[in-house]
């Protein structure tokens, strides 16, 4: 019974430590984005998989997404459903990214606007990263659960 | 299932939420985007579009003909927009480094060495490339209005075997 109470503390430290790290994460990255869609699209290009027709539109809104569900996660409202877009968009992410390892395609434009934006991060690395945030995310959404009666 | 039941419903509030934000935040933005940006490099230097783009398709000269003929004439000034390691690497013969972000530290001094009338022609490395556009913008705020867009940039020319050093 007792080791019952000691695992159930440690899932909900656990669970509120994913959630601030997924959270804070993702709101902090989304800022920049919001403030320059032009910079954003421009590295969503890069990626050479997006049609040129939505690659603004994801531009757009991509960051609104990780902006709220971060915050959700963050303040613990929706979290399950927040854990769930994170771990759709990871997913997304790092589909991106292995698709371009494999095909050995780096988008390098000889600028400095596109340095500024994260390219000093190997692909590698963050495809490492977004695989540990993905299971952050595959563990809220699975443990975090409501007391409903009915 | 009853996780199923709720998430189902929260979903779309979570991204109704995200496209409102983001429409109406593009919508007020300085920085905001076109919905349909443009790129397509046929059309020059690939741009998001935005409400204060420096990418101005009337000042990209598309053909490198008429860029030669311009360097060979002898008066514009040619000028690199990339990263000054690019540039020490090899660029347009007579060429000047003055990258964007270096802006500030050498517009004084290129102000006295040139006229306001002078032509200038920049360029970075290709229609990938903003720079050769963002530096063109910064050259016409500060008086330079004779100031164009070489699109196709230094590959371009070196692959053409035109003057390099």
């Amino acid at each position: 019974m007792n080791k019952k109470i000691t695992v159930l503390v440690w899932n909900r430290k656990l669970q509120l430590f994913f959630r601030l790290v997924l959270g804070i994460t993702f709101m902090y990255a989304s800022i920049h984005k919001i403030i320059y869609p032009g910079k954003f699209a421009q590295i969503i290009y890069g990626y050479g998989l997006l049609p040129n027709e939505l690659i603004n539109i994801v531009a757009i809104f991509l960051p609104f997404l990780e902006f709220f569900s971060g915050l959700f996660l963050v303040i613990g409202i929706y979290t399950e459903s927040a854990a769930l877009i994170i771990d759709i968009m990871l997913a997304v992410f790092i589909a991106a990214i292995s698709i371009n390892l494999i095909r050995g395609y780096e988008f390098d434009c000889g600028c400095f606007s596109a340095e500024l934006m994260g390219y000093e991060w190997s692909s590698v690395h963050l495809l490492f990263r977004d695989i540990i945030f993905l299971l952050m995310g595959g563990y809220l959404f699975i443990t975090e659960s409501r007391d409903y009666d009915g | 299932m009853k996780k199923r039941k709720y998430v189902i419903k929260e979903l779309p509030v979570i991204v109704g939420l995200s496209v409102i934000a983001g429409v109406a935040i593009n919508y007020f933005s300085p920085n905001g985007i076109s919905y349909i940006g443009s790129w397509d490099t046929a059309s020059g230097v690939i741009t998001a579009k935005a409400k204060n783009d420096a990418v101005v398709r009337e000042r990209e000269i598309m053909d490198i003909r008429i860029i030669k003929q311009i360097f060979d004439i002898g008066k514009a000034v040619f000028v690199d927009a990339r990263p000054y390691a690019e540039y020490e690497k090899g660029h347009i013969r007579g060429a000047i480094s003055f990258p964007p972000t270096r802006f500030d530290e050498q517009i004084e001094a290129f102000i006295s060495a040139y006229p306001p009338s002078t032509s200038i022609v920049t360029y970075c490395s290709g229609r990938e490339c903003r720079d050769s556009h963002e530096l063109a913008q910064m050259l016409i705020d500060s008086g330079f209005s004779e100031t164009k867009v070489f699109v196709d940039g230094y590959p371009s020319w070196e692959k053409e075997g035109y003057p390099i050093e």
